[in-house]
């Protein structure tokens, strides 16, 4: 999967997720910000990635929730977990 | 087909044995303490609580945890406490009492899994969605959704459950239990971000509904 794939099973998740910040969802790019940009609580954090563990089939392990900045490194995590 | 959750933890373990000792050893002094008196919201929340459950209440002191291990007091409860109680020298303590350490810094994703695994085994868990303790007398402070995920992870309903302090020494405790709410039976899906934000609002408006309980009949 290349990361333009996954940015975009990212934005799939989110908007499924969230439907009050779908503007921002949709024109989100690597470098966006969690918490800044796309307005995370460290509870939408954890539902983003319950639903990527079902969705995409991986496990975040020994992560917290503050290691994620970007959308950016969330995608370098699951790329490296599905290599 | 869903398996059916049961409380699998042993009567008598290894694991449970300084728990259940000290536990034996407080009930009695507990008891004459605290008086305490049990009002059910209705006859559906007078039924013991079975399997499976994540228990909510209000957090006024640092003695809550005890009030609920009396409220609920035929269960072990698992408690979810910061890690910086894990970091004192009652570390030992606080892992004879079934407490799961989170950081609530920087929050693990191991620590969800340790919580759902611990509900999926049919333990009973119990937290403060205020998150802290509240400084704000009779007031409750918002609560975080963060629990509603944990029920539906764990695929186990809630118990919502309000803890009436002593006044004075002379009063007695009471205990509201409300009747458990089954998420995952309502929605059958994961809700969506603004339906869990509306969740723990409705679960905030029940604990004040157990409040009102809790005064109308105080004697």
């Amino acid at each position: 999967m290349s990361r333009t794939e996954i940015i975009e099973k990212l934005k799939e998740i989110l908007l499924a997720a969230d439907d009050r910040n779908r503007d921002k969802v949709a024109a989100c790019t690597e470098e966006s910000r969690l918490v800044a940009d796309l307005g995370f609580s460290s509870v939408s954090m954890l539902y983003m990635v319950i639903a990527i563990e079902e969705e995409m089939n991986i496990r975040f392990d020994n992560v917290g929730a503050s290691d994620f900045q970007t959308l950016g490194d969330v995608v370098s995590y699951i790329e490296a977990k599905l290599k | 087909m869903e398996q059916k959750r049961t409380n699998r933890a042993k009567l008598f373990s290894p694991r449970y044995l300084v728990h259940d000792f000290i536990k034996a050893t407080a009930a009695i002094p507990g008891l004459i303490w605290m008086r305490p008196r049990w009002i059910f919201e209705t006859k559906a929340a007078r039924k013991r609580i079975r399997g499976g459950a994540l228990l909510i209440a209000n957090h006024y002191g640092f003695f809550d945890p005890m009030y609920l291990m009396f409220a609920v007091w035929y269960r072990r409860h698992h408690f979810i406490c910061g890690k910086e109680f894990f970091e004192s020298r009652f570390r030992w303590l606080f892992k004879q009492f079934l407490c799961i350490p989170i950081d609530r810094a920087n929050f693990n994703f191991n620590s969800l899994r340790e919580i759902t695994d611990e509900l999926k085994k049919g333990s009973l868990v119990s937290i403060f969605p205020e998150g802290h303790i509240n400084e704000d007398g009779d007031n409750l402070g918002a609560f975080k959704s963060g629990m509603v995920l944990i029920a539906l992870q764990g695929r186990v309903p809630i118990v919502p459950v309000y803890v009436k302090p002593k006044a004075h020494f002379y009063n007695r405790v009471t205990f509201v239990i409300g009747e458990p709410i089954d998420l995952f039976a309502r929605y059958g899906r994961r809700p969506s971000m603004s339906e869990i934000d509306a969740i723990a609002q409705e679960l905030q408006q029940k604990e004040e509904e157990l409040k009102q309980i809790a005064y109308q009949k105080r004697r």
